[in-house]
């Protein structure tokens, strides 16, 4: 008999454990389940392109430097924002973003159309003492970066991975991820063609930190920065917008 | 079966409140269910209740 | 603290640090040439060490009495105590970010120490390491006294407590090391995030047969607040952070969730984390600390239930309103939005009920700092949630998005509320757990009581304050129709602000340092309670110095 009292009263436990779960799941499905159909409404990018090993490779010192915290990278759609950083950000220009970088926090301005705003030259001295370019600053320097050597050699693993989840990356750019990260740092070198021959002409090839004898974390990083915002053109297509992208060149 | 982005968003809507109300219809008749009123007053005081060893069988 | 164990049972813990070491050691050979094997090598000396401390009583004697006659308060008290020291850690780390926000070369040119890295470390290791221990050790207490039942586990409840603290750990010198996931709040990487669920499994299994063991049909409603703390963490938890490695040697890993996905999952984590880990679990404390230490019962049993329903189901759907005016899709925005106003009812039900049930105890909260801690929590909780629905409307949020509102808002929530009443509860529950009459000094509890209402009151004002600045300088135009202020003006007026949020920080670390100073001290010195069997807290009239 006090078996049976036992059972009951588990069973009244697990019955509460269960209306919980009812309760609590059904508002993220309803919210979230939909999003798994999004491609129907995302606007189309035919000539979105991909990261670059080295940019990718970038984006994770980004993540790893915890820049996110105080630079968001989603202008919305109000007047002042468009005004202030560009086009409002679209849903399809972060498709291939893991993980998303939207940001909560503009301690320091948004950067999501940053890229091709400032030289190569002006972000190398910007990170090694954002107060000798911008004195009012409070963002941290990060000189390290200039003097850490960049790992290259586990890219194609990084590039692999990403494409397991589905972002279309070819074997081919997966065998030559090292070789790309390296080239895309060292213009004029054979290892350099390559790379805007996989990723496309409009890849800015450049010894972003100014020295072509060793691929640091600078390079990385500021390759990336420099193509926030310009994986696609939609948002100047598809947006109000009537400026045109940033272009380094001018 | 392939659902379309729009069906999905209605079902939601509209599918997603009617469980919303039948819920708090639950709760409500739970709370103020008759029965339950002394279990309920019984639970309040309880752990006001001195003691410094479990129950024993 | 083994003595209470048996030798089977101390056979099984060796074993199960054991198990943990030689996890720790496959780790550091997998990654070897990643960070991953850093990792692994902390993984090992946690695993020794706790192996060693079960080895060195491993032959002491069995158990004498008989251990289903009294409760299991041994990780309680070892829960308390990890509680404070992370408190001291996170709020120090918080210290020291805001100071370099104010003072950027407080960063020492090292790479770990710039603001990035550290920003992490003081969040998990206040939600965490401080807030986490807190809830596991007061949950431990308040399952075992509501359901009259000892736990039911002998080493579960230690492979709970130091397990989630390993998580902590390898969370916190992960972000030291560059080991994140960017993902704010769920920043740790996927074998910690593995072993994270692990523990909290067990966590749930021993939560739940405990309960099982109870007499009592009815479940008290503290405990159900803990249950939905527990198994809603859980869910949150995987589905976030559902990600594949990079190779089984590399500590990096990349989300399955893409671009919008990811934004929405991530909000529906990180604003549950917030109503299911910094509420409802806090929540359970008030409605069994409070009660038990102003000796009144709860205002209204059914009201307590129909707000734990309430804040159940409608904070699900409110976590979209962090993404109002983004690429997500409108219709996402507006749900978000309405739950989170909705919210507002079982919010202020939950605030009211508390502030009810002291209605006739006024004077115990005039004389009694520990039960004033606990009534000012639950003004906080209803200014911040009504602040909370408030900022989740559209226009609203159109202005304080991005900028200190919303860490004004958090940080209202997170000291005034959450801190405040683990304060409350802890001064409650260690006198009790100890044996001792009362705090060793009620004085000091007064004082930590002041540092910590002025601390959060100058942090919220000069966050409020630079918030709205910030947010009314980014969209003020010229009488040309041109914007009237660069960022960088915007940002040169935060500095005064961001001094004075440092200055609040320090002054509620102060209180934080001087309330472990008394719980030590409680515990070494404060004198016995005579004759007093009963496991209630003292009466404010019985506290020394008053």
């Amino acid at each position: 008999m006090p078996e049976l009292f036992h059972r009951k009263l588990e069973r009244s436990a697990i019955g509460f454990v269960i209306a919980i779960i009812a309760a609590a799941s059904v508002g993220g499905i309803v919210e979230i389940a939909p999003l798994f159909t999004i491609d129907e409404t995302v606007e189309e990018a035919p000539d979105m392109r991909l990261y670059t090993p080295l940019e990718l490779a970038g984006r994770n010192i980004y993540i790893r430097e915890g820049c996110y915290a105080c630079h968001s990278q989603m202008i919305r759609t109000l007047r002042d924002e468009v005004e202030r950083y560009g086009p409002y950000s679209l849903a399809v220009e972060s498709q291939y973003d893991r993980p998303m970088l939207w940001g909560s926090k503009r301690t320091g301005p948004d950067l999501a159309r940053v890229g091709g705003k400032y030289s190569d030259f002006w972000h190398v001295a910007h990170l090694t003492n954002p107060r000798d370019v911008v004195p009012e600053s409070n963002m941290p320097a990060y000189r390290w970066l200039a003097r850490n050597a960049l790992r290259t050699d586990d890219l194609p693993q990084h590039l692999a991975a990403q494409k397991a989840l589905g972002v279309p990356y070819t074997d081919e750019m997966i065998e030559n991820a090292a070789r790309d990260a390296y080239g895309q740092a060292t213009p004029d070198t054979e290892f350099a063609s390559g790379v805007t021959e996989r990723y496309g002409e409009a890849t800015q090839v450049s010894a972003f930190d100014g020295v072509t004898t060793q691929v640091t974390e600078m390079d990385a990083l500021v390759a990336y920065l420099q193509i926030l915002g310009r994986l696609t053109d939609a948002a100047y297509r598809d947006t109000a917008a009537t400026e045109q992208p940033p272009d380094p060149e001018d | 079966m392939d659902f379309s982005y729009e069906t999905l968003v209605a079902f939601s809507k509209s599918w997603g409140l009617f469980y919303m109300m039948g819920f708090f219809l639950c709760v409500c008749v739970y709370a103020f269910w008759p029965r339950n009123r002394k279990r309920f007053d019984r639970a309040k005081h309880s752990i006001l209740e001195r003691d410094d060893t479990p129950w024993q069988k | 603290m083994l003595a209470n164990l048996t030798s089977s049972e101390r056979q099984n813990a060796l074993i199960l640090a054991g198990g943990v070491t030689l996890v720790g050691a496959v780790m550091a050979i997998m990654g070897r040439s990643d960070v991953l094997g850093v990792h692994g090598v902390i993984v090992m000396l946690f695993g020794g060490v706790v192996s060693w401390m079960v080895m060195a009583s491993f032959y002491g004697p069995e158990p004498a009495e008989d251990r289903a006659a009294s409760y299991y308060d041994d990780p309680i008290k070892v829960g308390i105590a990890l509680a404070m020291a992370w408190a001291v850690f996170g709020m120090f780390m918080g210290v020291w970010v805001a100071a370099q926000l104010a003072w950027p070369d407080l960063a020492f040119d090292a790479a770990w120490s710039s603001f990035g890295r550290l920003r992490p470390t003081h969040t998990s290791g206040v939600i965490f390491g401080f807030g986490g221990n807190a809830l596991i050790a007061t949950s431990f207490h308040v399952v075992q006294r509501t359901s009259r039942a000892r736990l039911a586990g002998q080493v579960s409840p230690w492979f709970v407590l130091l397990g989630f603290n390993l998580f902590c750990v390898l969370a916190i010198s992960g972000y030291l090391l560059g080991v994140t996931q960017s993902k704010e709040y769920a920043e740790a990487e996927w074998y910690a995030d593995l072993w994270l669920v692990i523990v909290w499994v067990t966590y749930f299994m021993l939560y739940i047969a405990t309960i099982a063991r109870r007499k009592e049909p009815h479940i008290y409603v503290a405990n159900w607040y803990f249950m939905a703390f527990i198994l809603v963490v859980a869910i949150l938890h995987i589905v976030n952070n559902l990600a594949i490695p990079v190779s089984w040697g590399h500590a990096k890993s990349y989300t399955i969730w893409p671009g919008v996905q990811d934004a929405m999952v991530q909000w529906w984590y990180g604003h549950n984390a917030v109503a299911f880990f910094l509420t409802a679990g806090f929540l359970g404390m008030l409605y069994y600390y409070l009660p038990v230490r102003a000796q009144r019962p709860i205002f209204s049993y059914r009201l307590s239930i129909l707000s734990f329903w309430g804040i159940t189901f409608f904070y699900m759907w409110a976590g979209s309103h962090h993404l109002h005016y983004t690429a997500l899709p409108h219709w996402v925005q507006t749900l978000g939005m309405t739950f989170s106003v909705m919210l507002l009812v079982p919010s202020w039900a939950s605030a009211g009920n508390a502030l009810l049930t002291l209605n006739g105890a006024w004077h115990r909260v005039r004389d009694d700092a520990t039960l004033r801690f606990m009534m000012a929590a639950a003004v906080f909780y209803g200014l911040s949630t009504f602040e909370g629905s408030f900022m989740a409307i559209r226009p609203v949020n159109s202005l304080s998005h991005y900028t200190d509102w919303t860490v004004g808002h958090v940080h209202a929530g997170a000291l005034g509320w959450v801190a405040l009443i683990t304060f409350g509860s802890l001064y409650t529950l260690v006198p009790s757990l100890w044996k001792r009459e009362g705090m060793y000094s009620a004085t000091l509890v007064e004082v930590h009581f002041w540092l910590a209402i002025a601390g959060t009151l100058i942090y919220v004002f000069a966050m409020w304050n630079s918030g709205i600045i910030q947010g009314l300088m980014w969209r003020t135009y010229t009488e040309e129709g041109s914007l009237a202020y660069s960022f960088l003006d915007s940002l040169v007026a935060m500095y005064p602000y961001y001094i004075a949020r440092a200055f609040g920080g320090l002054l509620f670390l102060i209180g934080a340092v001087i309330g472990c100073y008394n719980m030590w001290m409680t515990v070494r010195a404060a004198p016995l309670a005579a004759t007093r069997a009963a496991d209630a807290p003292v009466l404010p009239a019985a506290v020394p110095g008053e």
